[in-house]
Parts: C-alpha cells; sequence; structure tokens
C-alpha cells in the first residue's frame, strides 16, 4: 500500500478538536471508500449466491426467466468487481464513476416503480457517496500499482 | 495500463482479475443453485423462513421447514414442532391470521401475499410473493395461526419488500408448536 503526497490543508490551531478534523480530513475519503465497497461487495455477493431474490427487480424482464437471473448474475458480478477497485483503489475514479452510473439506474428504477421512498433516498445517498468519490484524490490505503 | 484516465498498474490487474474470477465462481454457483431461492420461504409448502433459519441455527433445530410444493391433498400432513416462542426468531414473528392484524404485522407482510381460508377440518393456507405466481396451497389440519417473520423491516417500502431473503411464513397449532 503507498500513501498519497497530497498535503492536506487544515489550520493549525492545536487542540484535540483541530487534530481530530486533521485525521478525519485525511481517513475520510478512504472510510467513504471502503464503506462503498463493503455495500457494493455486500449487494453483488448475494445477487451472485441468490440471484432469484434480486430478479424482481430487473425492469422490463420477467422475474421468473431465466434471462433475469443472467441479468442479475451479470450485476452482481460486476457490483463486486467494481467494490475490490473501490477498496484498493484501483482505478478509483473510474470505479467510482461506473458505480455511481449503477446507482443512478437503480434510483431511477426505485422511484419509478416505488416512488420516493425511504429505501429510495437510502440509495441516493449511496449515490451521493459514489459521487464524491469519482472527483477524490486524497488517498490513503491504496493498492500500488 | 491506461484506462479512460486512470493507470492500473500490474498488481491492480492482478487483483481486479482475482476478483473477476472469484465473482464468475459465485455466478456459477448461484446460476446452478437459481431455483433454490424461488418465492423464498414463502407459500406455506415452503413455509420455512429463510434467514431467520439461519439465525437459528445455534437454537433447536430448524424452524418451521416444510417439505417441497404441494397441494393440500399431496403434501404430507404437518407435524408439530418445537414452539415459536422458543425459537430466537419469535420476537420477530408477526401473526397475520387470525386477525385482527396489528400495524407491524402488516409492515411485516409488505410485498406478500397470503391468504388463508377456513373449512372444518383445518386452515388453507396460501402465499407468494406479490407478482408472482402464488404458492401451492398447503393444508394444515391443525394449523391455529399463521405468522410472518421478518428479520428486518428496514428492507420493506410502500408495498414492495427489497430482500425477501429474510421473510417466512410459520402454522402454528393451538399450542403455539410450529406445523412442520
Amino acid at each position: 500500500m503507498s500513501r498519497s503526497t497530497r498535503t492536506t490543508a487544515v489550520p493549525e490551531r492545536g487542540g484535540l478538536a483541530d487534530r481530530a478534523a486533521t485525521i478525519a480530513a485525511g481517513w475520510a475519503p478512504t472510510m467513504a471508500r471502503l464503506l462503498l465497497g463493503l455495500t457494493l461487495a455486500w449487494f453483488g455477493y448475494h445477487e451472485l449466491m441468490t440471484p432469484r431474490l434480486w430478479t424482481g427487480y430487473v425492469p422490463g424482464v420477467s422475474a421468473t426467466s431465466d434471462f433475469a437471473i443472467v441479468l442479475v448474475l451479470a450485476h452482481g458480478w460486476l457490483l463486486l468487481v467494481l467494490a475490490v477497485a473501490i477498496v484498493a483503489g484501483i482505478g478509483l475514479r473510474l470505479a467510482a464513476a461506473v458505480a455511481a452510473l449503477l446507482l443512478v439506474q437503480i434510483v431511477l428504477d426505485l422511484a419509478v416503480t416505488g416512488g420516493l421512498t425511504d429505501l429510495t433516498l437510502r440509495d441516493v445517498g449511496v449515490l451521493g457517496l459514489a459521487v464524491c468519490l469519482i472527483g477524490e484524490t486524497r488517498q490513503r490505503a491504496v493498492l500500488s500499482s | 495500463m491506461r484506462v479512460a484516465g486512470e493507470t492500473v498498474g500490474a498488481r491492480g490487474t492482478a487483483v481486479l482479475a482475482a476478483a473477476a474470477i472469484a465473482g464468475i465462481v459465485l455466478a456459477v454457483h448461484g446460476w446452478s443453485a437459481r431455483h433454490n431461492g424461488e418465492t423464498p420461504g414463502l407459500g406455506p409448502a415452503a413455509a420455512g423462513p429463510t434467514a431467520p433459519a439461519s439465525r437459528s441455527a445455534a437454537s433447536q433445530g430448524p424452524p418451521a421447514h416444510a417439505s417441497p410444493a404441494g397441494t393440500g391433498s399431496d403434501a404430507p400432513t404437518p407435524k408439530p414442532g418445537p414452539r415459536l416462542s422458543a425459537q430466537s426468531y419469535a420476537s420477530y414473528s408477526f401473526r397475520v391470521w387470525p386477525g385482527p392484524v396489528g400495524s407491524a404485522a402488516k409492515a411485516a407482510g409488505t410485498g406478500l401475499a397470503i391468504t388463508v381460508r377456513r373449512d372444518a377440518s383445518g386452515i388453507m393456507v396460501t402465499a407468494g410473493v406479490v407478482g408472482q405466481p402464488p404458492q401451492p396451497a398447503r393444508f394444515y389440519p391443525t394449523g391455529t395461526a399463521v405468522y410472518v417473520v421478518e428479520a428486518s423491516m428496514g428492507d420493506d417500502s410502500g408495498n414492495s419488500d427489497y430482500n425477501l431473503g429474510d421473510d417466512g411464513l410459520i402454522v402454528t397449532d393451538s399450542q403455539g408448536r410450529i406445523l412442520q
């Protein structure tokens, strides 16, 4: 693993709060990366292991068809690979961008089929996390090339 | 290697390749077991709660898992098992029949279509997922109550249950024993 050399601009005022702010500024992007990756990995794993449970959410395809299962498996596979890329910081911004696109599709699909529910808004939050990572360049604990 | 402006080194490529292969292996497993999750744990014909079943692994035996699909006539007669109240998932089992059905039970039944019909010799229970074909009905000669197991309400929203993996259906007799 390597650490980014970019300096984090935090005013030097001393004190516990400032120290916490410094730590947070340095590690928050990394935490965001790990937590987003964990979320994607969890869904990817379950879509791969029990695809039948997820076919009801494939738009435009019969939930009982094998084609729906293939689509769920492909989606789960993509989520898993994206999760690894994001957690390890491999092609991070590209992976985050792809994840954001997937989440946009999920949010839109949920909004269309179920309206603005609590689940939809929860995924909007995850989408926000992915969007933030698209532009994030300060990362610690990433896999070096 | 540069991909869309991002540099991916040899180690990164190897890690992603390993993840991709692992994903393929899992996908092959998922494909081969693709029929295992159909209307998971719903339908009295498959009345075992799924996630609750796994949660209760350390407790006394598998909960309320009935035989494979079958109608009331050709399925084996359910036999009483352990008491529902003694199961670890009792706290998130909600009675949906007979009424009155509380708000928590209504929430637990989100996304599920459950019908119970009583006749002189018992109850006939049909359950399934909204929008999907119902499971075959199953007959419980000694059944007196029907419960929905919902481990997490957080996956329910509106009229949809976004994760059926933690749902199940349980029928109990007059002494609260799970019919399985």
